[in-house]
């Protein structure tokens, strides 16, 4: 289950006129088991990062390697591969293709080998994970949903195969809050009771901030921070220059330090946050 | 003077099917900015596709600037008064060049050339993209990308534009870029807004909202006290800011705080 994914300069060119650069010499170990939150301007490198991570695409220069193996050598292995890390698309659309919900969801576990019975306990269960009913949805065309039900039909597709590392690319996007925050505990309950290690892509700091125990920013291709939560988000200024932001509830812990209430900035649960107030106010009985 | 007029109108995509929308009775008038909110599969997208007739009602009445949708004779020009954008800019972005992509849907329209330059130049500028005319799509953020396709909104001179969720694959920067570009013309060319989104902090920034819940408006208003109605929200699958939220959080910890929108606010309530 457990797996190390090392990218060793690893390079990605689009190639066509002129060439764009999207990847440039990127060093990197993905530990087993960690959160890790990929943050960046649009177009800083995201997507192609992952597309490189189970093999959609080849790196033009450096390697990819999963347990260590390199696997752009191994063309049998990058079957197994893609099982195993399960990637959600940034845009449902282009990962739907079946009649139905059901079809769709059947796909992967059907790849899998699965019989027939265990295919159809795992397809109630990815849909009960993303709180979406079976009786209604299993028989609708996945192309008839809106927006935001189609989403979670992309994501319960690759939940089906219960994959080791889980890759989401923006999975909050077009979901409604409600959806989003079910996901975003889905998301951390799945990692600390079944060990799935993720790689979650967003322009949402406030999911970020909550999930990840590391995140990455890109810039250019470039990979340009790299460390905790607390330590990237106490860096406002600098995430700013490259088109980032820290999370409301940072700025607003943030604020109050400098109005002279001595609060930690490095909590990012609301519930968390509301106690540290409170303690804080209580203590220096200021204010 | 009434730039939407929605009497009655219901939507349903197949006859066996359920209402995508439901007894919809709602005018906006011209110049003003309203943000739509509601849970996936509310009938957001299919409202806003009532408006510049990619759908016609299956029921009731929908009226543009006093056009209805119905007649086939009203549907060019009522195209021509309401401009859609979309979430992903990609979809809507189609030539090699910039100011070919602005220019686009005015040669679809037969527009005259002279004209088709001039109204190009005025549009690139309202969104402050004129220096990047010569550029290829696809060598701009995505931020400046979705300015793009709001200019290739503009040059057909709209008055009323209607977004569907445009900031969903933004970077932080890009959503502010946005939301401000829009905020100014609306307020200084009087463009009728409205505006689809899941950001209930960029919904907190408009005039008035509507909330929907399956097919059928729910709550309409200023944004700050159907906010602070936030068991109600919640049981919608809607939230409320963060700021809200925490401000929620500390009246229950015995904190004596007011309804709270914005930073400012509670910082200063705090302190
Ligand atoms: N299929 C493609 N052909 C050519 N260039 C591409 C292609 N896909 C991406 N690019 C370019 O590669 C760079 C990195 O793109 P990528 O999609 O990885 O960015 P991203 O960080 O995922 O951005 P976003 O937040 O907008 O999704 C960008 O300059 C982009 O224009
Ligand atoms: N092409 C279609 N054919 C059949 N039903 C559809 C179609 N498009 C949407 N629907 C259904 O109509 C209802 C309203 O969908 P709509 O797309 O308007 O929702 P929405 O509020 O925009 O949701 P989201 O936030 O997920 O984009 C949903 O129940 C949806 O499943
Ligand atoms: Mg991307
Ligand atoms: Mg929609």
């Amino acid at each position: 289950m457990h797996m190390l994914i090392e990218l060793k300069n690893v390079s990605y060119i689009y190639e066509q006129e002129p060439p764009v650069t999207a990847l440039e010499k990127i060093n990197l170990n993905i530990e087993p088991g960690a959160f890790i939150g990929l943050i960046g301007h649009t177009g800083s490198g995201k997507t192609t990062l992952v597309q490189l991570l189970n093999g959609l695409i080849k790196p033009t220069s450096g390697q990819v390697i999963v347990d260590g193996k390199d696997i752009g050598e191994n063309k049998k292995g990058l079957k197994d591969i893609r099982r195993r890390i399960g990637l959600v698309f940034q845009y449902p659309e282009h990962q739907l293709f079946e009649e139905t919900v059901y079809r769709e969801l059947a796909f992967g576990p059907k790849n899998l080998g699965l019989d027939k019975d265990e295919i159809d306990i795992r397809i109630r269960e990815a849909l009960n994970l993303i709180g979406m009913d079976f009786d209604k949805y299993s028989d609708r065309s996945p192309f008839n949903l809106s927006g935001g039900q189609q989403r979670k039909i992309a994501l319960a597709g690759v939940l089906a195969m219960k994959p080791g590392v889980l890759i989401l690319d923006e999975p909050f996007a077009g979901l409604d809050p409600r959806g989003r925050k079910q996901l975003t505990e889905l998301l951390k309950r799945l990692h600390e009771q079944q060990n799935i290690s993720f790689i979650l892509i967003s322009h949402r700091m406030d999911e970020i901030s909550y999930l990840a125990t590391r995140i990455l920013a890109l810039k250019e291709g470039h990979i340009v921070l790299d460390g905790s939560p607390a330590e990237i988000f106490s860096q406002p200024e600098k995430l700013k220059e490259i088109a980032l932001d820290i999370p409301q509830l940072t700025e607003i812990l943030f604020r109050l330090q400098k109005k002279g209430l001595e609060v930690r900035s490095d909590i990012f649960d609301i519930e968390q946050a509301a106690d540290e107030i409170i303690d804080k106010l209580r203590s220096r009985n200021i204010c | 003077m009434n730039q939407i007029e929605m009497k009655h109108v219901g939507y349903q995509y197949n006859k066996t099917g359920e209402q995508a929308l439901i007894d919809i009775d709602l005018t906006i008038r011209s110049g003003e900015f309203v943000g739509i909110v509601g849970s996936n599969g509310s009938g957001k997208s299919t409202l806003a596709r009532l408006l510049n007739v990619l759908l016609e009602p299956t029921e009731g009445q929908v009226l543009i600037g006093g056009l209805d949708t119905h007649k086939r004779e009203n549907v060019q020009q009522i195209r021509q008064k309401v401009g859609m954008v979309f979430q992903n800019p990609d979809n809507q972005l189609v030539a090699t060049k910039v100011e070919d992509d602005v220019a686009f849907g005015l040669e679809n329209l037969g527009v005259p050339s002279s004209q088709i330059r001039r109204r190009v130049d005025r549009a690139l500028e309202q969104v402050d993209m004129q220096d990047y005319r010569d550029f290829s799509p696809h060598q701009l953020s995505g931020g400046q990308k979705q300015r793009v396709a709001l200019a290739g909104i503009l040059a057909m001179e709209p008055s009323c534009i209607v977004l569907d969720e445009p900031t969903a694959m933004l970077d932080p920067r890009g959503r502010k870029e946005v939301m401000s570009v829009v905020q100014d013309l609306n307020q200084q060319k009087n463009i009728t807004v409205v505006y689809i989104t899941h950001v209930m902090r960029e919904a907190s920034r408009t005039d008035r909202i509507i909330v929907m819940s399956e097919g059928k408006i729910v709550r309409r208003g200023q944004p700050a006290p159907i906010f602070a109605d936030i068991d109600f929200m919640n049981k919608i699958g809607l939230s409320v800011p963060p700021v809200t939220e925490l401000a929620v959080a500390l009246r229950k910890k015995g904190l004596n705080l007011p309804d709270i929108m914005d930073v400012d606010e509670l910082v200063k309530c705090i302190c």
